[in-house]
């Protein structure tokens, strides 16, 4: 059964900001991006690495409808793991690198700026 | 962007270590700036460095003191990992290496790893005297776990056999570093039995460990590739690759047969590959290696490698079978090459799925041989 855990208030997590926070005796990333909330692991499935105390940015990608040009896309989406730069999808959890694989992403919702994520 | 300034280790200690094991890392990097080598450095190099300092300090990329050269894709934001990837002191390594439960850690340096690019032979030889002196002075003073790997100049063997016998009878002095990145000529070359016939003598095992630089040497030529994804590939692997075909040329390990020999910094997954190419092609040639008297496997098989970094399929049973294609139980050494960019945590070692004994050579038992280190159970 889920529990739902209160991490924290709207005002303390502004767009473009995220936080480590510990619920349910596990390390959690919650994130602002761009006034939707996100929570994923603090576990990069490299080699475990603290993945949240990585920053936010965008990244490189192209594709054959982009003529393989490449484009600085999804600004604010993808954090980056500090100890080996592994990047993760923070909507999604998926790797990025190993498109088959992702971390666990937690449920967020907001009631009266108390942010709660809810952890199976 | 925001550099995080700790190592961001955050005490994410080894799981699963067997008990008691005490972990021995043949390659972390000490960082040596040319302000801190100044006063270890002799005249008139000192008046350089004086100059050198005064330079802005970039990574692993200072104009006459370590050039790589780097031509590849421009940095992105965050597109390398944005931790602290220096160590400046032996209590710096040594909380960081607790944090990563390793008990003992061989030094190499970070600049210097581009010291075989230096022309200069008599200021490449008082860059690598410097070293060994800020080494020996100012990491190696404790019994704390810190070991110490001598740099022995590629283009000066006479003055590197030197350094070798002035170190080798320090109790913290463990390897010698055989600079690899650029170095010419390769390390089969006759010129260096004066290195191997200090290490040996010493006994001190001799450890290559490359870099990456676009020079005009092989495997260095690498203006062919745009990234550093293909540059650092092939000047780390392709390295280990030429310099060991260059010694088998000449004999290197039959001719100094107590001589203990290792690799680092390319991962293991090339040495079956070689191995068994050079097997093949012995079987014609060997009229061109009669100083061998079997099989160049033979010889590969006494030599040591180390993990780092450690290649990860996503099946690691095949990892196992890797090592077991060369003896690999019995020779490689585990390493987590910190604090660099591509460090391994012990974590990815231990999920190879070994036997305990198998687990404890790797991550102690093969690099206290190699080392022929004694104070560790």
């Amino acid at each position: 059964m889920a529990s739902e855990y209160l991490i924290g208030h709207t005002h303390e997590l502004p767009p473009g900001t995220h936080k480590v926070v510990t619920a349910g005796g596990r390390e959690i990333g919650i994130f602002n991006v761009a006034g939707r909330y996100y929570a994923i692991p603090n576990n990069c499935l490299h080699q475990n690495g603290p993945l949240c105390r990585g920053a936010v940015s965008g990244t490189i990608e192209t594709s054959a409808e982009a003529g393989w040009k490449p484009v600085w896309a999804r600004e604010g989406e993808i954090v980056v793991c500090p100890w080996h730069s592994m990047e993760f999808d923070i909507t999604n959890g998926r790797c990025l690198a190993e498109p088959r694989r992702r971390i666990p992403t937690y449920a967020v919702t907001v009631v009266d700026s108390e942010i709660k994520i809810s952890i199976p | 962007m925001s550099a995080i300034a700790d190592s961001t280790l955050d005490g994410r200690v080894p799981k699963k270590l067997p008990k008691g094991l005490k972990v021995i890392d043949v390659d972390v990097h000490a960082h040596e700036t040319p302000a801190a080598l100044l006063p270890y450095c002799d005249m008139p190099w000192r008046k350089s460095l004086e100059l050198i300092t005064k330079m802005p300090e970039r990574y692993l990329d200072i104009p006459f003191f370590a050039p790589q050269m780097a031509v590849w894709s421009p940095p992105f934001p965050q597109s390398g990992s944005e931790r602290r990837q220096v160590v400046t002191s032996a209590a710096q390594m040594r909380k960081d290496l607790d944090e990563l439960g390793i008990a003992i850690g061989v030094i190499f340096p970070d600049n210097l790893l581009l010291l075989g690019a230096l022309r200069d032979p008599d200021y490449a030889t008082a860059l690598a005297r410097a070293y060994n002196r800020w080494l020996v002075e100012e990491w190696l003073g404790e019994d704390n776990g810190m070991k110490g790997a001598i740099v022995a100049p590629s283009q000066n063997p006479t003055a590197a056999a030197e350094e070798i016998r002035r170190h080798a009878g320090h109790k913290h002095v463990a390897a010698v570093y055989l600079p690899s990145c650029c170095v010419e000529p390769l390390y089969g070359h006759r010129s260096y039995d004066a290195v191997y016939e200090a290490a040996q003598e010493t006994d001190l095992p001799v450890m290559l460990h490359s870099v990456t630089a676009i020079f005009p040497v092989f495997p260095f030529n690498l203006n062919c590739f745009n990234t550093m994804f293909s540059a650092h590939i092939a000047s780390h692997g392709l390295s280990m690759v030429a310099n060991l075909l260059s010694m088998m040329e000449t004999g290197v390990p039959a001719r100094y047969p107590k001589l203990r020999i290792g690799f680092s910094e390319s991962g293991i997954g090339w040495v079956p590959w070689i191995m068994m190419r050079m097997d093949k092609e012995y079987k014609e040639r060997r009229r061109e290696l009669p100083f061998l008297s079997d099989l160049p496997s033979t010889y590969v098989r006494q030599m040591f490698f180390a993990t780092q970094p450690i290649e990860e399929p996503e099946n690691m049973q095949q990892m196992a079978t890797i090592l077991s294609l060369f003896g690999g139980e019995q020779s490689v050494m585990f390493a987590s090459d910190w604090p660099h960019h591509d460090f391994d945590h012990p974590n990815k070692v231990l999920q190879i799925p070994l036997s305990q004994e198998a687990q404890r050579n790797i991550l102690c038992e093969n690099a206290r041989r190699f080392l022929n280190l004694k104070e560790t159970a």
